[in-house]
């Protein structure tokens, strides 16, 4: 639909459900920097500036989504999305290379808390940097409502492939897909055949009983909302944070523990995703009192196609990933029934989670902001350099930074470190919800539960609960 | 029905259509992954206008067992 914007006739396009979740969250945060993602991609090679600076140019040029910017019509409240026409632009650059490593850390960290102003310009800023230990890259802070974690690789790996053609002569790497194509796919799903078979089956999941809420820090923290709202009979929860304060801890496992998870899904044809929220639940159940019920709410990130892979922009969508396991299941049966649930729920992942949220609380008659779910999941299985192949001999380190706030009020996320490729679980928090002690005895615990399963595949979760 | 699959497939995968062959398994061939293999299966119930039963349609592990298996189910 054409909108005059500011005297500038723009072609514009409602939405998508995507990130609809995002506007949900600045809704209700007091701070805008909440849905920052803040990365840098650094080569331990010498640099090129000007080099670099080009390789990005021409990677915006490419990334409609890089140039998505949201209007909000003045008249109506409506939102809406165009794409900005390429302008060069010079990307300033820092020169850190003299610095204590946690000095730079701590500025990149600061100038992810500084906020985009969502309806009214870009939504995106890159800086050239170089680091300590002759690690030289950009920095980029974005807004989520523009990308999510999937197209912060896939731009990465573009900037990446075109600044190693302009200065290697590698291959020039093929065009982005268009962002634009996507979301018109994304509004054709409406009304769909697609759209109606994922329908029935949400609504199916709502023919279920009533979820039961389990929480990090166990049962008790049911029975205080329980308490609070004076209904001794109430499933749900409600986890929320007065200022959204948050905070991420990182822990790295070694790449000999790493390569036990791999080969033990490898070997029971599971996915690495099922092993590790099998851990999950089975730590969640334990602490709410042997609980057989148990909701994670898990992140999809919608890009099983070449233009959806390509395309860039936000496609994350995330539904309650719930089992209902008696204790005497064993742990491979549990991994399995994970890994038909999951698939299940990938399958009609398109579905808008909004909407699904709504209806679940309509369905059950839960308050606004409750859920049935303390923890949020997603694993990441690709890293920058298992996409360009040739940075595996180049010293390569990604990084992410924290806003130092977070929409979720625990969030972990298990992705493969660039090198050695051991896994690196990033527990983001709010920290009116968790202190960091707390999540060290989550994190130490499900480490626990996870490799006495995995030496114990043919034990109960019951076992494993008595056993760890 | 083994050209349409193709044509599904170079949705999914960065591949040229005469690189797809019968034998061209999904996941060590084409380079899919799991997720991506439900995805396109679900397209292609789509494109047929059949009713896949994924239990079934994932043990088909190349694009000539998947064109197969869809062929029998137009028949149907």
């Amino acid at each position: 639909m054409l909108k005059n914007i500011g005297g500038i006739t723009r072609e514009c396009y409602p939405l998508t459900p995507a990130q609809l979740v995002h506007i949900y969250t600045l809704k209700y945060s007091p701070t805008q920097e909440i849905v920052n993602i803040g990365t840098g991609q650094y080569l331990q090679t010498k640099l090129n500036v000007a080099a670099l600076r080009e390789a990005l140019n021409r990677a915006v040029e490419r990334c409609e989504s890089m140039r998505m910017r949201i209007w909000k019509d003045p008249q109506t409240g409506e939102m809406w999305q165009y794409i900005e026409p390429y302008q060069n632009e010079f990307f300033e650059y820092y020169d850190f290379s003299e610095w204590q490593e946690d000095k730079v850390t701590e500025v990149l960290t600061k100038w992810t808390s500084q906020p985009f102003d969502t309806f009214g310009g870009k939504l995106s800023r890159i800086v050239i940097v170089s680091l300590p230990n002759g690690y030289n890259g950009y920095y980029f802070n974005v807004h989520h409502a523009c990308m999510d974690s999937g197209s912060v690789i896939a731009f990465a790996k573009d900037v990446m492939e075109i600044y190693s053609s302009l200065l290697y002569g590698m291959p020039y790497p093929k065009p982005m897909t268009s962002y634009i194509d996507s979301i018109k796919k994304d509004f054709e799903y409406e009304g769909s055949r697609k759209q109606k078979r994922d329908e029935e089956f949400w609504h199916k999941q709502l023919e279920l009983p009533e979820p039961i809420y389990t929480d990090y820090r166990g049962k008790k923290k049911l029975l205080e909302f329980r308490e609070q709202s004076g209904n001794p009979e109430q499933r749900w929860g409600m986890l929320t944070s007065s200022n959204g304060d948050g905070a991420t801890i990182t822990y790295e496992l070694d790449v000999d523990s790493t390569n036990k998870i791999l080969d033990f899904a490898h070997e029971h044809d599971l996915p690495v995703s099922a092993v590790i929220l099998h851990a999950i639940r089975t730590v969640l159940s334990k602490f709410n009192d042997n609980e057989t019920d148990v909701t994670i709410r898990d992140f999809v990130s919608r890009r099983s196609t070449v233009l959806n892979k390509k395309c860039g922009g936000v496609r994350m969508h995330c539904f309650p990933l719930r089992t209902i396991m008696p204790l005497d299941t064993t742990v491979l049966d549990s991994m399995n029934i994970i890994k038909k649930a999951q698939e299940e729920l990938f399958i009609h992942a398109d579905y808008s989670t909004l909407k699904y949220m709504a209806e679940t609380r309509e369905r059950y008659g839960a308050a606004p902001g409750s859920s049935y779910h303390s923890m949020n999941f997603t694993y990441q299985p690709a890293t920058l350099n298992s996409v360009v192949p040739y940075l595996k001999d180049i010293g390569f380190k990604s990084r992410w930074y924290s806003s130092g706030k977070q929409p979720q009020p625990m969030y972990i996320t298990a992705m493969h470190r660039p090198g050695d490729g051991g896994l690196n679980f990033f527990f983001g928090y709010q920290k009116d919800c968790a202190t960091p002690e707390e999540i060290e005895f989550l994190y130490y615990f499900t480490g626990r539960v996870l490799f006495r399963s995995i030496e114990n595949p043919d034990k109960t979760i019951k076992d494993i609960i008595d056993m760890t | 029905m083994f050209d349409k699959v193709k044509e599904i497939i170079c949705e999914y995968v960065e591949v040229e259509p005469d690189e797809i062959t019968e034998e061209s398994r999904f996941i060590e061939d084409l380079g899919f992954n799991s997720y991506d293999v439900m995805c396109m299966m679900g397209d292609a119930e789509d494109n047929f206008d059949v009713e896949i039963d994924q239990e079934e349609a994932v043990k088909c592990k190349t694009v000539g067992e998947f064109a197969k298996y869809l062929g029998g189910l137009a028949d149907e």
